[in-house]
């Protein structure tokens, strides 16, 4: 679990440029919800690009999660970026005053979708490219709304587990307070990611990394001494939630179909 | 003697459902008094298995699965496909089919040639085998092959030097091309070339594909049987799917050898030295 956080920086830096370079692009875009996982992706993005060439959206939903807010702005003030807040509730309520629902998963992924749609816009008029700021603890366990948080051009952080993002964020700089806040996807009052997963992230970065990077098998991860339950859980997190880490099937019928025998590298051509 | 041909679509990952729909189909072959039941390539797994096939792996000889079919299949022949790994070799996981016989496992067959270009990845998780081996049934020599083994033409007269009679190849071949022939275009590869090798080797070949989709693949189905003259004895439906059964006649293997005398002609020890020859002494 332990990572050598200035090896970390070096590489991923090294990586934002390239990306950007390759794609044709200056400057890079992001949300930055004063959550750990953008507030490093955006710390990340200055030392790859410099202040000027990064941008944050922040969007919060009408006057909710004030104290978030601030803590974005403080961010993007003390890394000198742009940034924009845009609320997106008159969006997100125009949708639901015509069709209501109770439901907070259904309002919750809207959000997410309305922020990505913002995103995107905002991505076109600046000319700049999404930085992803998802971590390997949420691709793993599916916890991210398809098509939401969870598009981008690309994601520095999706190789680092929430507890490895925090040890990063210590290396960066990042304030104690945004470091040690509960991680939230702020989408209703109270959300907490460790309340919704049930388990915290110590806990289940820790299975995480046995089951995925040290191939150990379910049974040998309980004969460890950890929780039945706890690693059952994990495991179907993990399996239901493929769909969000690949693209949709596609039908084969012709001799060379996109996805399954029509197969170029991701860099092709930049 | 009745073979039937179990065109099924198994459950990708998911040993315990397929295990179910392999007692499911010997319970229905049984009523039907099939003696020998073939199933399709890695029919108790699932074929784009990719990192699951870890998971899926067993070892026939102790494996709960394997105890199953082979107190279900005691009455008839099986052919089954599955994930081999053995405690010699841990961590090395074949794409095997085992031949089952009373209760028995008779012989295991490990897929030499694996495919490994365009939609194909499967060095990228299975190990190789090394050999074509004949094995004795109730109906004379056989032996197996797994998809693409089908396509080697070396893999084939492997088992004819060998003495074998009927070929069986278990296939989980996608269908591709839609250009107007019932089923895929791709289905007459397979047909085209079981029925060849039926011919120059005056052999039965039994040829059992899957159904149903994994990923967005779709497999083709059109599974088929061709006796020692080369005609068509059966075929069961294309991309559906199917459970094919045919009366065939061992003795055919015979009545054909008798008229087309390939196999009474065949020189293997100048197939040997040539190839010594070209393995080991040419350059190119």
């Amino acid at each position: 679990m332990k990572i050598n956080p200035a090896v970390v920086e070096k590489v991923l830096t090294a990586f934002i440029r390239e990306e950007m370079g390759k794609s044709g692009f200056k400057k890079g875009i992001l949300g930055l919800s004063g959550g750990v996982d953008s507030v490093v992706c955006a710390n990340l993005a200055v030392r790859a690009l410099g202040p000027k060439n990064v941008i944050a959206l922040m969007l919060p939903y009408g006057r909710g999660f004030g104290a978030d807010l601030r803590d974005a702005r403080d961010v993007a003030r003390s890394l000198k970026i742009k940034s924009k807040t845009i609320d997106i509730a008159p969006m997100v309520d125009a949708y639901f005053t015509r069709y209501p629902t109770d439901s907070m998963l259904f309002k919750g992924n809207r959000m997410a979708r309305e922020r990505m749609a913002v995103l995107y816009d905002w991505s076109a008029r600046e000319k700049a490219l999404i930085l992803g700021t998802s971590n390997k603890s949420e691709l793993l366990i599916g916890y991210g709304t398809i098509h939401g948080d969870l598009a981008c051009a690309f994601n520095p952080l999706g190789d680092l587990y929430k507890t490895q993002v925090r040890e990063l964020a210590a290396h960066l700089g990042v304030p104690e307070r945004i470091r040690d806040k509960a991680p939230s996807a702020c989408l209703w009052a109270g959300q907490t990611d460790e309340g919704e997963i049930g388990l915290s992230y110590a806990q289940l970065d820790e299975i995480l990394e046995r089951l995925v990077d040290g191939r150990e098998t379910k049974d040998e991860v309980i004969a460890r001494g950890y929780p039945r339950k706890r690693v059952e859980r994990v495991v179907r997190l993990i399996r239901n939630s493929e769909f969000k880490r690949q693209m949709p099937p596609i039908a084969k019928i012709s001799p060379r179909t996109v996805g399954h025998d029509f197969l170029y590298p991701y860099d092709w051509n930049k | 003697m009745k073979i039937a041909l179990a065109q099924i679509a198994p459950v990708l990952g998911d040993i315990a459902r397929n295990l179910d729909l392999h007692l499911e189909t010997i319970e229905k072959a049984r009523k039907a008094k099939v003696d020998w039941l073939i199933f399709p390539e890695l029919s108790l797994t699932g074929y784009r298995l990719r990192d699951l096939a870890a998971e899926a792996a067993r070892d026939p000889r102790t494996s709960r699965e394997f105890k199953a079919l082979r107190a279900a299949g005691r009455t008839m022949s099986l052919v089954v496909g599955f994930v081999e790994e053995s405690p010699r070799e841990p961590g090395l996981f074949y794409n095997s089919a085992a031949f089952l016989h009373k209760g028995a496992i008779g012989h295991i067959h490990r897929k030499v040639f694996l495919p490994n270009s365009g939609m194909f990845e499967e060095l990228r998780f299975f190990a190789r085998g090394r050999s074509f081996r004949a094995f004795e049934t109730p109906w004379g020599r056989a032996g197996l092959l797994i998809c693409r083994d089908f396509l080697h033409l070396n893999a084939h007269y492997l088992l004819f030097a060998a003495g074998t009679g009927l070929t069986i190849a278990v296939s989980a071949a996608p269908g591709r091309g839609v250009e107007g022939r019932e089923g895929f275009a791709s289905s007459r590869l397979w047909e085209v070339t079981g029925e060849a090798a039926a011919r120059l080797t005056t052999s039965f070949i039994v040829y059992c594909n899957r159904a149903g989709f994994e990923d967005g693949a779709a497999f083709a189905g059109g599974s088929f049987i061709f006796d020692p003259f080369g005609n068509l004895v059966a075929r069961a439906a294309y991309v559906e799917p199917d459970f094919l059964t045919a009366e065939i006649d061992p003795a055919d293997i015979r009545r054909a050898r008798r008229a087309m005398t390939f196999k009474r002609d065949d020189r293997p020890e100048v197939t040997l030295a040539n190839l010594e020859r070209i393995v080991h002494r040419d350059e190119d």
